[in-house]
């Protein structure tokens, strides 16, 4: 058992975690402010190899071989350490051009492919409650049913889809769209769109019945390995600044990092936030190696990623007291930012409790 | 006790607030949430109602949590419960607009239990009429200062005196009404060897020469609130302005006394939060299915709703018994705090625990239970944040205060 990371991975982490300290958290806070992402988040992070790093470099993207999970976590974790919603977009087309690669019909992969690699967003959505109407017709689908709030939705054009009977990419041209600037992620391009019985083409229906569970629950586990490391960010950054600011701030004269309920409050957020990180790892690393649980690893490890993020973000705030109230120190961003971690794609409790009953 | 037995009295305030609360308070909460914009049409109407909580100094029965003849302990008083009875009510419309509503009696409570008729008058005065724009006038407190938010005993604003007037200079920070109040009571030390003695409050006009009203504050939650800061250069306020003087109350300690009775009014804000978060989840687990099953038959729903009905009763109880304490002229001390830390826990684990329950939807841009959740944030912190509260219980314990 080795923890140590091999000089690919340590250059991966090194790259972005200055590019996440040095551009994303000072970004992040103007982002969030005005609800959208600098012009030069793009090109900056496109350089980076972001947007295509799961877009087969036969398809003018930037992967040969297989993706690492494991890579992706390690670079999840510092862009949740810089802004989560800025992390939001640079994370966005991975499920769609994994999922396409590996289930995608040409023509799919075709078409999507072409737009991530001319710089278009795709997003994942997942029905996790069961709202969406499906039908068959022929071997096309017709869908009706609201999708989102999703991050990047707002300007995507490609939505992967996954709901319990079916998983099908969806291209958003001519469906009615509303771009939405929610209180947390602020800047990561929201929207929602309203399905009227739109048809989704055979070409771009990835699975259909026991498959679309299964596809499913792998694209899923991919989403949520991510999410769990980027929420792990979030937190251990809370975490940082509060400690910070309570070796600085002075109450009844001495520091309140001296206090002992307050060393509690970061030394429980920080040992949640750390066991969130490995949590995420570890998962990913059994979807990169093909264990058997992968998929269990990778939503345990967002459930305790999600208290982990709920935690710290509250605590810092707590920490930072009246100031951390106010919109000019960075925590109540953090505290905005850390709901989105544990509602999307649903509560993740719900879904491992229907799961085990087998009602999923 | 009369705890459980719903007086007409509490039955009658708590009918009334609540539909105030649902019909007038709830359709226009979430715009002032996002605008960052106070109530001013409400509060118009609150004043209309005595829920401004200013004309106490009038010296007529309202609801402040406070009550201004405190020195009669013949008679129990029904003060501190209706106020928390009412508190929670409004809260649960919305916690911003409660706050922006009650605001002004943060700054009336010491002038009604200090001041003199002339400082009565003059207060009243001052807060008379409508301003150019038409809304009500207002007052802030103003304590807190950059330096000063838990320990509130090293005051940096200075008094110092100078033939018939204190010149004042220093500079408040998170000042409720900080930037529209038309008057101010300042706190100020004039004496620093008396320490914690030595601070007193001032009457100060906005209009006042150096009195410089600060940048408001975009916060996390509590947004129909206005928070801002306030600056003090030079500011020359005629003795007579300063309050407690020959009274047998006179300072800080004063204001810390008067928390006893103000804080199960705040645990009771925050029981509205969480009620208000809770029903909203109900509803919607009533309505909804999951998969084709419906959500209310799932225990992994049900049973948090059933710990959520039991934290919020649990925090309603505590500032019931700690208000019921203050009525009856009981030391309250420590029961304040617990209702205070009990209700900012609850609201702020029922609102979290709400929006993961809700999944995606509460993501939505002006969904209430998420604004519910950030609104409870403030309740851990303003009034004397969690450790304080904890820091008195504990001095309750045993006589010292841990760290």
């Amino acid at each position: 058992m080795d923890f140590k990371l091999d000089d690919e991975q340590q250059m991966i982490v090194q790259t972005v975690r200055k590019f996440a300290e040095r551009d994303l958290r000072t970004w992040g806070a103007d982002a969030d402010r005005a609800g959208a992402a600098p012009d030069r988040l793009i090109p900056t992070a496109s350089e980076l190899g972001f947007f295509v790093d799961a877009v087969p470099a036969a398809n003018d993207g930037m992967l040969e071989g297989p993706y690492s999970h494991t890579t992706r976590a390690l670079r999840g974790f510092e862009l949740g350490r810089g802004c989560a919603a800025l992390a939001a977009l640079l994370e966005t087309n991975v499920e769609p051009a994994l999922a396409a690669e590996k289930w995608g019909s040409p023509a799919a992969k075709q078409a999507l492919f072409g737009s991530l690699a001319s710089g278009g967003l795709a997003t994942l959505v997942h029905d996790s409650r069961g709202n969406l109407e499906i039908s068959a017709e022929g071997d096309h689908l017709r869908v009706t049913g609201k999708l989102g709030p999703a991050p990047a939705l707002g300007v995507a054009t490609h939505v992967l889809v996954v709901a319990r009977d079916a998983v099908f990419l969806l291209p958003t041209e001519g469906l009615e769209r509303a771009a939405i600037t929610p209180s947390g992620w602020r800047a990561a391009r929201w929207g929602t769109a309203q399905l009227e019985t739109t048809q989704v083409l055979a070409s771009n229906v990835l699975a259909r019945g026991d498959q679309a569970r299964a596809i499913g629950n792998e694209i899923l586990a991919w989403a949520r390995v991510s999410l769990a490391a980027r929420a792990a960010g979030v937190a251990t950054s809370a975490m940082e600044l509060a400690k910070v600011y309570a070796d600085e701030r002075v109450q009844f004269g001495q520091k309140i990092g001296q206090f002992e309920s307050l060393i509690r409050l970061r030394d429980d957020a920080e040992t949640a936030a750390h066991g969130a990180k490995l949590y995420a790892l570890h998962a990913a690393w059994a979807i990169d190696t093909h264990q058997p649980n992968a998929f269990d690893l990778a939503s345990r490890a967002r459930v305790v990623a999600g208290d982990a993020v709920t935690r710290a973000t509250i605590d810092a705030v707590q920490i930072y007291g009246g100031y951390g109230f106010v919109n000019d120190y960075p925590v109540e961003k953090l505290m905005r930012d850390a709901r989105a971690f544990e509602a999307l794609h649903g509560d993740e409790r719900l879904g491992r409790v229907l799961a085990q009953k087998g009602q999923e | 006790m009369d705890l459980f037995h719903d007086s007409p009295l509490f039955s009658g305030v708590r009918q009334m607030l609540g539909g105030f609360a649902t019909k007038m308070i709830r359709p226009i909460a979430i715009k002032h949430d996002q605008e960052e914009s106070m109530p001013w049409e409400l509060m118009k109407l609150a004043a209309g109602m005595g829920l401004t909580q200013t004309s106490i100094v009038d010296g007529r029965k309202q609801m402040t949590g406070v009550d201004d003849n405190a020195t009669d302990l013949k008679k129990p008083k029904s003060m501190a419960r209706l106020a928390v009875v009412g508190s929670e009510e409004l809260a649960y419309g919305c916690a911003g607009v409660c706050l922006a509503i009650g605001g002004s009696g943060l700054a009336a409570s010491p002038v009604a239990r200090m001041g003199t008729e002339e400082q009565k008058a003059e207060f009243r005065k001052l807060l008379h009429g409508s301003d150019e724009k038409g809304h009500i006038k207002v007052a802030a407190m103003a304590l807190s200062e950059p330096g000063t938010g838990s320990d509130i005993s090293g005051l940096k604003t200075i008094a110092r005196q100078d033939g018939d007037h204190w010149v004042i200079r220093g500079s408040k920070q998170w000042i409720t009404n900080g930037q529209s109040a038309a008057v101010y009571v300042v706190w100020a030390q004039t004496d620093e060897a008396a320490g914690r003695a030595g601070v007193r409050g001032f009457i100060v006009g906005r209009e006042t020469p150096g009195l410089i009203p600060g940048k408001k504050e975009t916060k996390l939650g509590i947004r129909a609130s206005e928070t801002a800061q306030v600056h003090f250069e030079e500011c020359r306020v005629h003795k007579d302005m300063m309050l407690g003087v020959g009274g047998a109350t006179t300072g800080l300690a004063d204001t810390k006394k008067m928390l006893d009775s103000t804080r199960p009014v705040v645990g009771a804000q925050a029981v509205g939060i969480a009620r208000a978060a809770y029903d909203f989840l109900l509803e919607r687990v009533r309505g909804s299915s999951l998969f084709g099953t419906p959500m209310a038959s799932h225990q992994h729903i049900m049973f948090e709703l059933a710990d959520m009905q039991m934290e919020i009763t649990s925090s309603r109880m505590l500032a019931h018994k700690a208000a019921w304490m203050a009525d009856h002229h009981l030391d309250n001390v420590a029961e304040s705090s617990m209702a205070k830390a009990h209700g900012a826990r609850t609201a702020q684990w029922v609102t979290t625990r709400a929006m993961v329950l809700l999944g995606e939807e509460a993501l939505e841009p002006g969904h209430p239970v998420e604004k519910w959740y950030r609104d409870a944030k403030i309740y851990d912190i303003f009034e004397g944040t969690g450790q304080i509260q904890r820091r008195i219980i504990s001095k309750h314990l045993t006589g010292q205060n841990p760290t």
